[in-house]
């Protein structure tokens, strides 16, 4: 617990001026909510890189299931198969010759890690029984992992392999 | 780098593309690189011109910035104000090898030829972004300096394609430039491209899909499996000709992989203090060095030649195929090969995951209903090759192949070749190892007769070798199955274990498994068929694929899938969902290798432990980032180390290390790594993003390096995971 939250609240701190640069945003209030609520804070998701794809429509606080586009009684197949769809809309190899490869790769991360924890019954009974308890503001601490993904897009520029492809000659 | 490379690459590109301007000889350009100012220069047909940039500059500051995104040099961009070049610090003089003059750059810059450039060392890579901008020039003849550009970086590769599309290849444009699928292995190769309706493999001039993987050095220039025909398997194995390169290429001189290659008939020496091992081809009675890479990109030129006698175009994307157990340093060796060749690698695919992409647009075709039903397959694959063998377990439905765990290791047809030799002649390592003129013949006979009977063990239960080993010695020896096996048992019991590993990791039941593919040259062993049969359980294997071209079409497959193609029949409605190999970590806990993205794990990832210091006050901590799975350092692949300096002194345990990886989409590694102490807000120094791998050629000698430097005093530097 004690290394979860240090982890989430460096993070925050780690990124956290970059994603000001990207965003427009002020950052620190973000970092201090981590700090106060570690498990629990609101997004720091980016709306603003979004572009029109299911993803774009989900708030940043989205739960996991909002995430994947499914009911919370979602059955496992109903997972997999939400997994499935969102992965040809969003990974990098799909989108790589349109607009968005910028973003897909956080997108993707984002999508894998909700159908990570769903996908595994004890992790998803323990997801839910924290979703129940703070539904308001909430998200998971898959939060973190969603500001990781504005970060994945800040450093997109490198997407494609580019003039450092040989620095290890 | 040697010659040959760029002989048969210029060779190859004046019979290609190139054709129509080679009725003018090429005029060489002139380059001055100076510390602080560069201009280049070229005979106008009456005298001496100095080219000017769109700024309408002679001479050009000689400094590249980082600024942006895409990192740009003087000859492109403007400084607002020339004192900026002294107080910036993203600009640097890059003479002075303040990002260091590599070696490799030097090799490929040769490709410039025939530009000449006379400054005193043509070679670091922040030059090459200076030929890059100029290649955007409006000159006389910009598609010649943009062929030779194109052979370098990759930041090249995309200004080249940019400006050539201006140029004599605007035909082509109108196409998305399909990417090629390759597939190099240990003992063949072979390349698909997708034709607008299918994968088609492709042949050579004389009508094979699958070409042997050597290269021989008899002639003046040396020629591979591609062009050149053997009239005799022997006259592979006369010490001229150099296979196994996909064995040797990115392995030090103390990989026990390369140590028993060196009964092969081609020199291989090592050192074992871990450099690269030495090895030569015996041309004229003289062994004359050469390296895998040299080897694997005169190779891959052949390769290129042919594919684009047979697609009639440029060839310059490629998704190639390589083992699993590849190590990221291996990977850059092969990229590397890549682009001496002048092919830009757009995927490198486990050769599993390739067969499973393979799997998933054969099932898609079978059951087109289904379609984001969610009902998805299990499918193992095992593929074992003259080198290498590999296991995936993929879930696939919808034309999505979900890689669920990889597993694999250098063994194949080679250690059971090598197992054969050894037991049909016990002490055939040290009588080769020599390699004189009659032994190295002894050894070609011998292993031309074991693998002989090898390939015939696979269809009958017994087999007599009579060899003669013109020294005097003869062998005779009636080979039983049972024997076989009992030889080679070490090897199956490996290839077990892997299988077993890939279920457990994928935490799949043998039972859920609703296919079993087995592919590669190995996959016809009856030994080997029947062990994977019973670890999964199962009484027949899936019969769908040609167990020799499974790879290769799957890697065609990801080209066309890669390259934006569109099929109306839905044949590349395909996606393949990778996860990582091997562990990426880093040395932390005295000598303990910590894990940051763990084996398994679905790409692109990102992910981040906190680390902390070891000592009260401790203002610098050495991130050193390895690969693979063992536990301790030792076991693993260095990739690279940095130096996190400037952490504000504080009692031991309280400074947090942040080091975070990053894989892109393009399977780049990168490692960030910064400081917080608890209570403050802000960072107190700039994090650090470092792309991996940085260690060069002697890999295994800078972690050794590094323990003779530091000793004891290793952990000095080094973190401890933060609890």
């Amino acid at each position: 617990m004690i290394s979860t939250s240090s982890s989430l609240s460096s993070s925050v701190n780690f990124f956290g001026p970059k994603v000001v640069i990207l965003n427009g945003r002020a950052s620190s209030p973000r970092s201090l909510q981590f700090r106060s609520t570690p498990r629990i804070s609101a997004s720091c998701a980016s709306t603003a890189e979004r572009t029109a794809s299911h993803i774009s429509l989900i708030s940043p606080s989205a739960s996991l299931y909002e995430v994947l586009g499914i009911p919370m009684g979602a059955t496992c197949q109903e997972i997999k198969s939400a997994y499935r769809r969102l992965a040809r809309e969003v990974h990098p190899d799909v989108v790589a010759n349109g607009q968005r490869s910028q973003t897909s790769a956080g997108e993707f991360i984002k999508v894998h890690e909700a159908y990570a924890t769903l996908s595994d019954p004890d992790r998803r009974a323990d997801y839910d029984r924290l979703l129940c308890g703070v539904r308001q503001t909430a998200s998971y601490p898959m939060a973190a992992s969603r500001h990781r993904a504005t970060m994945a897009s800040r450093f997109a520029g490198h997407s494609r392999r580019t003039w450092e492809t040989d620095q290890c000659w | 780098m040697a010659e040959p490379a760029y002989t048969v690459a210029s060779d190859s590109e004046t019979t290609g593309e190139e054709k129509s301007s080679s009725a003018f000889p090429e005029i060489a350009i002139g380059i001055d690189i100076g510390t602080s100012q560069c201009s280049v220069a070229a005979w106008n047909g009456s005298q001496v011109e100095i080219l000017k940039n769109t700024r309408n500059q002679k001479m050009m500051r000689s400094y590249v910035t980082f600024k942006d995104e895409v990192p740009s040099g003087g000859v492109s961009n403007q400084l607002s104000q020339m004192k900026k070049s002294k107080t910036l610090p993203s600009l640097c003089p890059m003479k002075k090898g303040k990002f260091g003059v590599r070696r490799g750059m030097n090799r490929v810059a040769q490709n410039l030829d025939p530009y000449c450039l006379c400054s005193p060392d043509a070679t670091s890579e922040h030059r090459t972004l200076q030929f890059e901008s100029y290649s955007l020039y409006p000159q006389e003849r910009p598609s010649l300096f943009v062929a030779s550009v194109s052979r370098m970086a990759e930041p090249a590769y995309t200004v080249a394609s940019d400006s050539e599309t201006t140029g004599e290849e605007k035909s082509s444009s109108a196409f998305p430039e399909i990417a090629i699928g390759i597939d190099i292995g240990t003992s063949q190769c072979s390349v698909a491209a997708w034709n607008g309706s299918q994968v088609e493999i492709l042949k050579n001039t004389r009508n094979q899909k699958m070409m042997r993987s050597y290269v021989t050095f008899k002639d003046e220039v040396p020629s591979g499996g591609v062009s050149n025909q053997l009239s005799h398997e022997s006259e592979m194995l006369s010490g001229a000709a150099i296979f196994n390169m996909k064995r040797l290429i990115g392995r030090v001189d103390t990989d026990p992989v390369v140590h028993s290659s060196k009964s092969l008939p081609f020199l291989v020496q090592t050192l074992d203090i871990g450099v690269r091992p030495f090895i030569a081809a015996l041309v004229n009675n003289a062994w004359r060095s050469t390296t895998p890479e040299e080897v694997l990109a005169i190779y891959l030129v052949e390769l290129r030649a042919m594919a684009e006698l047979a697609l009639k175009r440029p060839i310059r994307n490629v998704v190639l195929t390589i083992p699993v157990s590849f190590s990221r340093f291996q990977v850059t060796r092969i990229e590397r090969a890549c682009a001496m060749a002048g092919l830009h690698v757009l995927r490198l695919m486990p050769e599993p995951t390739a067969v499973a992409l393979l799997y998933a647009q054969q099932q898609q075709q079978c059951v087109h209903e289904n379609m984001g039903s969610g009902s998805e397959k299990i499918a193992l694959i095992f593929n074992m090759g003259a080198g290498y063998s590999d296991v995936a377990v993929t879930a696939t439905a919808g034309g999505v192949s979900q890689i669920k765990s990889l597993a694999g290791s250098a063994i194949g047809g080679e250690d059971i070749l090598q197992n054969m030799i050894r037991h049909l002649l016990p002490d055939s390592d040290i009588l080769f190892s020599n390699h004189g003129i009659n032994e190295i013949k002894a050894m070609g006979l011998l292993r031309v007769a074991t693998q002989d009977a090898i390939h015939k063990l696979s269809s009958q239960t017994s087999v007599q070798i009579d060899v003669d080993l013109g020294n005097g010695s003869k062998i005779c020896k009636v080979v039983h199955q049972e024997e076989f096996q009992e030889v080679n048992g070490k090897v199956f019991e490996k290839c077990e274990s892997l299988i077993i590993q890939c279920l457990r990791d994928a935490k799949v039941d043998p039972e859920d498994v609703a296919d079993v593919i087995t592919v590669g040259g190995c996959s016809n062993i009856p030994k080997v068929k029947n062990l994977v049969m019973s670890v999964c359980k199962r009484q027949e294997l899936y019969k769908g694929m040609n167990p020799l071209e499974a790879a290769v079409i799957g890697a065609a497959l990801e080209g066309a899938v890669a390259s934006g193609i569109n099929d109306p029949f839905g044949s590349l409605d395909l996606l393949t969902i990778q996860v990582t190999p091997l562990a990426l970590g880093i040395q932390a806990d005295g000598n303990s290798f910590v894990p940051v993205i763990p084996r398994n794990t679905t790409m692109p990832a990102r992910k981040e432990l906190v680390f902390t210091t070891v000592r009260d006050n401790q203002t610098e901590a050495l991130i050193v980032v390895y690969e693979g799975e063992g536990k301790t350092v030792e076991d693993n692949h260095l990739l690279g180390y940095f130096k996190l300096t400037g952490i504000p002194p504080a009692p031991k345990g309280v400074p947090e290390i942040n080091v975070c990886m990053d894989i892109d989409a393009s399977n780049v590694l990168r490692v960030f790594a910064g400081v917080v102490l608890p209570g403050s807000k802000n960072p107190p120094i700039p994090f650090m993003e470092v792309r991996m791998p940085t260690v060069d050629d002697g890999h295994g000698w800078c972690a050794e390096a590094l323990q003779r430097t530091y000793g004891s005093r290793l952990d000095l530097v080094t973190v401890q995971k933060k609890i």
